[in-house]
């Protein structure tokens, strides 16, 4: 798809996962055990014939992230012709709230001119979701709509998607309204932060959106250009999860268990890249029991693993049992620990027989590295 | 090229006693581990001891081994002034189109090859084997006996001796006499495969080689002896670790349950010294809510919604529901229907065994190769 080119926007104001933010930027967050949020749009885009992408990182915590996507060459760009930028922005801001995707492309506004593809496509870096962007700009070019973007229907909004916006549409889809998700409903089309329109009207837009205000957000200033401008929404269909915060990010990933459900995210035909880190498979020992559980490469299993994501080269001792747990990369779960309902951030030690349980709907955090 | 040793990698051999599964591939190509291919194992050997020039030398169906190992990226062999190059048999100005005669006459066609990077040391490899080898240490060995061709050695039980070519060293550890499979062998060392040679000498040595009409042009039954024979310096490097020669389905199913052992001896978890390989882009590994697993070996791409015991399950195989796999070896995407029951054996890439099937038994002599889909029971 040579006519456009991938952005990955930069993380929004008002979007904070406690604890596992202080270590890493969103897109750098693990999941499912094997991937990072990134891998998904970028992953969408490279599938769809888009080579040249730019991926805004925030100044804060850009280690994981840029050192995560290196050159692309993992995500099947076009080594030559594509290329994967990795564009900074968010220093020197005087207030986070100034850290709007328009102050990152403003930051970066001769980088996006000079490209020479016709159309934008904007995806985030907080929602897993897989979609063919070739298929997203031609139904945009057919409607002849200035700005398309993708939603997804849910009838869950009153006690999820919390810092989400949602379109109103009318009956031709047009958009009628972007606002943030007030709980207020549960039928809601949660907008996807995911956008198809020109280049040029991109760099119009980053330019209006700073004349009206130093706190807009590139959804605002589309929100106030409605009436001038012809936006649409496109309905995405598939497994869609948005990472707002701690407990969305662990029901996404606990989602991905229930029946079905990871057969809705992964397509034979649609690869979902990452980075390789050449670990061995898992080895399981006399003493296991692994049941509804995702688990990564490299681990050393002996304990029990119930309804649980394992990243990779995790060790789970004998007489350990891992509940509903999310646990990230190099993780050791020691003989005899009992956890129920936590995430375990990479590195982190259980070792002395500890039985940490959260109740449900209020998920625990094990910090990277400690030791417990 | 950095180090000042150059590799090269004998995999044109076929493997024929792996029946089915070297059917469409060469014996190097085969795979093992959950993950691997048998040539991952010399060629991050070589990636990890620095070595940054590889040549393989492929012949026998070598389409997907020469697509394989061209891509040196996958073993970090892609920088400046490094990499892998796939060596086939082919037609030259002064010779007409052959095939590699023997393990000696692969080097032999390639002189201008190595002569390209003008190395001090040459390493002959073995595309076959499984181990985990510091070649730069061997190296050292080779540089302090002041040899001019070193070969390793392991130790293998006296009465399984004669299966090998067997080196017979003086205390000094000097070798003073090979015997390839020898009927009442006299030591228990046996070659494996590896050898680090003067790359002057030998290349004197395989000139004379090449135009002696009786010589097989094998290193073990023709340079060997001649260099012997020449009062080279030829040294015994013992090793000791794991290694094994998979040449049967046999060798290969036991090099496989290896790696269940509460302390692998192979190590492969081992982070200083990874073994490299192509990258599967699958989801991780899943067990269903009926799953059961005890003692098993399993990598990213498989579905475990069944029982699994004393069984590797490698990239992509799947366990349906009441399906049982015991003391077996599942490659790369072979399905497993519900109810089906594997025991003892090795199913070949992309094999199904339909619902209900039962195939393999407890107490078979042989491992069972299944390489043909196996219908369901109704």
């Amino acid at each position: 798809m040579a006519s456009a080119f991938g952005i990955v926007s930069p993380t929004l104001p008002g979007i904070n996962v406690r604890g596992m933010q202080n270590y890493r930027s969103l897109g750098a967050f693990s999941f499912l055990g094997r991937y990072r949020l990134i891998d998904f749009p970028v992953s969408n885009m490279s599938n769809s014939g888009i080579d040249r992408v730019q991926v805004y990182v925030s100044t804060r915590r850009p280690r994981s992230l840029t050192e995560h996507l290196g050159s692309g060459r993992f995500y099947n760009i076009n080594s030559k012709k594509g290329k994967l930028q990795i564009l900074f922005s968010g220093s020197g801001a005087l207030n986070d709230a100034y850290k709007t995707d328009i102050a990152a492309y403003l930051d970066n506004l001769s980088v996006i001119k000079r490209v020479s593809q016709e159309y934008v496509i904007i995806a985030p870096n907080n929602m897993i979701y897989t979609q063919d962007f070739g298929a997203f700009l031609n139904k945009h070019i057919e409607s002849g709509a200035d700005i398309s973007l993708l939603y997804h229907k849910v009838d869950d909004a009153k006690n999820a998607y919390a810092a989400c916006e949602v379109l109103k549409l009318n009956k031709q889809k047009g958009v009628e309204n972007i606002d943030t998700n007030k709980g207020d409903k549960d039928s809601q089309n949660i907008f996807m932060n995911t956008y198809v329109m020109k280049k040029d009207l991109l760099v119009d837009l980053i330019l209006k959106g700073r004349e009206l205000s130093k706190m807009y957000t590139l959804a605002q200033t589309v929100n106030v250009m409605l009436e001038e401008l012809d936006v649409r929404g496109i309905q995405h269909k598939g497994f869609f999860a948005a990472v707002t915060d701690l407990e969305s990010y662990y029901k996404a990933n606990l989602s991905l268990l229930e029946p079905g459900k990871a057969d809705e995210l992964f397509h034979d035909d649609w690869t979902i890249y990452t980075r390789t880190t050449d670990a061995c498979p898992t080895q399981y020992y006399d003493d296991a029991k692994v049941q509804e559980s995702f688990v990564a490469n490299g681990g050393h299993i002996d304990g029990t693993i119930i309804n649980s994501i394992i990243g990779r080269g995790c060790t789970v001792g004998k007489g350990a049992v891992v509940k509903n747990c999310v646990v990230s990369a190099y993780a050791e779960i020691g003989e005899g620990a009992y956890l129920e309902n936590q995430i375990v951030d990479k590195w982190a030690r259980v070792i002395h027989k500890n039985r940490i349980v959260a109740e449900e709907g209020n998920v625990g955090y094990i910090g990277r590295d400690d030791v417990l | 090229m950095q180090s000042n040793m150059l590799a090269m990698i004998l995999a044109g051999g076929r493997g024929s006693r792996l029946k089915d599964l070297t059917n469409k591939v060469a014996k190097p190509a085969v795979a093992y581990g959950g993950k691997y291919r048998i040539v991952d194992f010399p060629l991050s050997n070589c990636a990890n001891s620095g070595i940054d020039v590889v040549g393989v030398l492929t012949q026998y169906e070598s389409v997907q081994l020469n697509s394989y190992v061209a891509l040196g990226g996958r073993w970090g062999l892609d920088s400046k002034d490094s990499g892998v190059f796939v060596l086939p048999p082919r037609e030259k100005a002064d010779a007409n189109l052959d095939v590699y005669r023997g393990t000696a006459d692969a080097i032999s066609q390639n002189i201008d090859f190595i002569d390209k990077y003008a190395p001090e040391y040459l390493l002959i490899l073995s595309g076959d084997h499984i181990y985990k080898m510091d070649y730069s240490e061997m190296l050292k060995f080779h540089q302090e006996k002041n040899a001019d061709a070193t070969i390793a050695v392991i130790g293998v039980p006296i009465k399984e001796a004669s299966r090998f070519g067997i080196m017979n060293t003086d205390e000094d550890g000097h070798i003073v006499e090979f015997e390839e499979k020898p009927a009442h062998p006299k030591s228990n060392l046996a070659s494996m495969g590896i050898y680090i040679f003067n790359w002057k000498v030998l290349r004197k040595t395989l000139l004379a080689d090449m135009k002696n009409p009786d010589s097989s042009h094998d290193f073990g039954k023709d340079i060997i002896p001649i260099m012997l024979g020449e009062n080279r310096t030829l040294v015994a490097y013992q090793f000791k670790g794991y290694w094994k020669d998979v040449g049967t389905i046999d060798s290969l199913w036991e090099a496989n349950m290896d790696l269940l052992t509460d302390e692998q001896e192979l190590n492969l978890a081992d982070t200083s010294w990874r073994i490299y390989t192509e990258d599967a882009s699958t989801p991780p590994q899943y067990f269903g809510p009926d799953a059961e697993v005890h003692r098993a070996y399993i990598t990213q791409g498989c579905s475990v919604e069944g029982e699994v015991r004393s069984s590797v399950l490698f990239t992509g195989a799947k366990v349906g529901k009441g399906a049982k796999v015991i003391d077996s070896v599942l490659m790369n995407d072979v399905v497993v229907e519900d109810g089906a029951v594997v025991t003892r054996a090795l199913v070949a890439d992309g094999v199904k065994i339909g619902k209900g099937a039962v195939v393999g038994s407890a107490d078979s002599e042989n491992i069972l190769l299944v390489a043909k889909r196996v219908k369901g029971v109704e």
